[in-house]
């Protein structure tokens, strides 16, 4: 494999081409790192082909010229037939320096985790799922999530133009068909994750450590069971007839690590109950989500789990029409 | 020696912290601490278990809702039994009751503290902490150095006011040992003591581009860039001060990344331009404990605790300025 003449490990290309495309400014490396016809899913919409991906780093460098893109963790697996996937967490920060997609330039600075699994085959990434805490980034800038929604729909030409929210109907097949791998943290944190999803919130009590801290959407910080438990019910309130899906799931134990666990999960359904998204609407939403975890002598000890607000209310609102 | 109540160190600390803080044993302490127990909050220090259980108490009586979550138990032992475990928390309530933060506000605060117990059979016998007192006053709206400012005066003035914790008042205790001798102890050693004599350059080696740094006062930060700014204001305040370390340990424990703490001390004069402010000449003495995480990418948290608070009071104490 070509890739490792010059990386050290997995990981290594990971961060290396992330550092490489983003801060030494290599955009054009994307000509090559990035597969030509690259399906990219976030939670806004999909993009297709590594030239949608070199315009919108440009549009992005361009506002937040600064940017910082710090590597917290590289969670992978390599299935034998399915190939390398790593779910990379990244802690994303810049200031709001030229105007670009969120306005006028506001001095502003953000700083929020995105979550990234990409698929890679050699030196190139030919699928992906990204999912950035959009909320966190709207909030440090000074905007309201709901009204920058509704000026983003407008923005885009009102709700008939406006760009559609990621569904699974919308989905492009990338060519990774992989599951992740069979390690027993991986199938920890499922595990963990599904009871809640099933409104088993006591299961923080047992299976988290009284000393959890979580990082949520909003770039909000929870500290304690209760606090945890309190974002898990807040989401699965919003949304508690939808169905929820493991797609991806990892365990990774060593390396000078603490095991740890990385899922990427959905809710699809209605907004049919009162939660982190207020009034109930029936309107049809799917919540994209990734989850990071790390676990502990007492239990899992720090988790990052992150959707993204914007894509919600997008939904929400186009169905209500309150716009 | 009566039959122990808990496995291992890290579930007699966490046990021992819930029964008394959360389960509100207090009187627990007439047992779990030694009657005379020297008790070095850098706050200031205290002497026997009854000054701990009625600090314990007022505390309470202030934050009745008060928890206390252990993230970590980092301890050495030796064979003959005796262990210091240095116990990291994060401490949270809601301020509904009177106390040193003036009247019940309805705030909440989350601090962390960091506390190294010496233990010998289930009994704490010798004490050093130092709580996050900067951040703790700011949450509950006070600015520290202002705050530092109204303690002295409701202590009854310069000359009653009671003193942060300085090395001439120190006695001795029981624990005597420095700690052990695992090589992420050492490193971590290695680098505070770099830092600390102005050889910055060993941030960015040494740490992960992508370390997290908790410090007192609440500060944060994220990468080496940010780890370096937040050391240099601390040591800038104090740039002739002498640095020392008085105990490390490092663990490597299955199923956890490697682990280090350090207890460190500073001490002599506010004469330099940092987090303090404008120097002032006054004598100083910091109790400085920090705690790491080491990963593949170097080290990747960084916790370091001391009282802001009790700074700003031997910094005022000296000046007069309240």
């Amino acid at each position: 494999m070509t890739a490792y003449d010059r990386w050290k490990d997995f990981p290594d290309y990971i961060i290396g081409i992330t550092r490489e495309i983003w801060e030494d400014r290599g955009v054009e490396t994307l000509n090559r790192y990035y597969a030509p016809d690259i399906p990219v899913r976030s939670p806004l919409g999909v993009s297709r082909g590594n030239q949608a991906v070199i315009a919108a780093t440009m549009a992005t460098l361009h506002e937040f010229p600064d940017r910082e893109i710090l590597t917290e963790d590289v969670i992978w697996s390599n299935d034998p037939t399915a190939g390398h996937l790593s779910s990379h967490r990244l802690y994303s920060m810049g200031t709001h320096t030229n105007a670009g997609q969120f306005g006028p330039a506001t001095g502003r600075k953000w700083a929020v985790r995105v979550i990234a699994d990409c698929a890679a085959r050699g030196e190139e990434i030919y699928d992906e799922w990204l999912v950035r805490d959009y909320g966190g980034i709207v909030r440090q800038l000074g905007f309201e999530p709901v009204q920058y929604t509704r000026d983003l729909i407008a923005a885009e030409g009102g709700p008939d133009a406006a760009k559609r929210p990621f569904t699974p109907e919308a989905d492009i097949d990338g060519g990774y068909h992989g599951g992740g791998n069979a390690n027993e943290w991986g199938a920890r944190y499922a595990a963990d994750l599904t009871r809640l999803m099933e409104a088993d919130f006591n299961h923080v009590l047992t299976s988290y450590d009284r000393a959890v801290v979580g990082q949520y959407p909003g770039a909000y910080q929870a500290v304690g069971r209760q606090q945890v438990a309190d974002f898990w019910l807040a989401l699965r309130s919003s949304f508690p007839s939808a169905s929820f899906t493991i797609h991806h799931q990892i365990g990774m134990d060593g390396g000078m690590m603490s095991p740890r666990a990385a899922i990427r999960w959905s809710l699809d359904g209605t907004h049919d109950g009162w939660g982190a998204f207020g009034r109930p609407t029936g309107a049809r939403v799917h919540v994209m989500g990734m989850a990071h975890a790390e676990y502990g002598p007492w239990g899992l000890r720090r988790e990052t789990a992150l959707y993204d607000e914007i894509a919600i209310w997008k939904q929400i609102l186009l169905h209500t029409g309150d716009l | 020696m009566t039959t122990p109540r808990y496995a291992d160190p890290e579930s007699y600390i966490l046990g021992i912290t819930k029964d008394i803080w959360e389960d509100r044993g207090i009187s627990l302490l007439e047992t779990a601490y030694a009657p005379d127990i020297v008790m070095r909050n850098a706050g200031g220090m205290k002497i026997g278990n009854t000054s701990v259980i009625d600090d314990t108490l007022a505390k309470m009586a202030a934050f009745p809702d008060i928890e206390i979550f252990g993230e970590d138990v980092i301890w050495s032992g030796d064979a003959a039994g005796r262990y210091l475990s240095s116990h990291r928390t994060i401490i949270t309530g809601t301020h509904t009751g009177h106390g040193v933060y003036g009247p019940p506000s309805g705030k909440r605060f989350t601090v962390r503290c960091i506390a190294d117990c010496s233990v010998l059979d289930e009994v704490i016998d010798d004490e050093w902490l130092a709580y996050d007192t900067g951040a703790q006053a700011r949450q509950l709206g006070h600015d520290p150095a202002d705050f530092a400012r109204a303690r002295i005066i409701a202590e009854g003035g310069p000359d009653m006011a009671s003193r942060p914790f300085t090395p001439d008042q120190d006695r001795p205790g029981p624990y005597l040992s420095r700690g052990n001798d695992n090589e992420w102890g050492a490193r971590l050693a290695d680098i505070v003591t770099r830092i600390m004599g102005k050889d910055v350059t060993v941030i960015r080696p040494e740490y992960d581009r992508a370390v997290r740094i908790e410090h007192a006062g609440g500060h944060g930060g994220w990468g080496t860039l940010q780890a370096e700014a937040i050391w240099m204001a601390l040591r800038s305040s104090f740039p002739s001060a002498q640095f020392q370390i008085h105990h490390v340990i490092g663990r490597s424990d299955p199923h956890q990344p490697h682990r280090a703490a350090v207890r460190w001390s500073l001490d002599g004069k506010h004469d330099g331009f940092g987090r303090f402010g404008a120097p002032t000449g006054a004598p100083v003495h910091i109790m400085g404990f920090t705690h790491a995480e080491f990963g593949p990418w170097g080290l990747r948290r960084e916790f370091t605790l001391f009282d802001e608070v009790a700074i700003w009071k031997q910094i005022h104490l000296h000046t007069g300025a309240f």
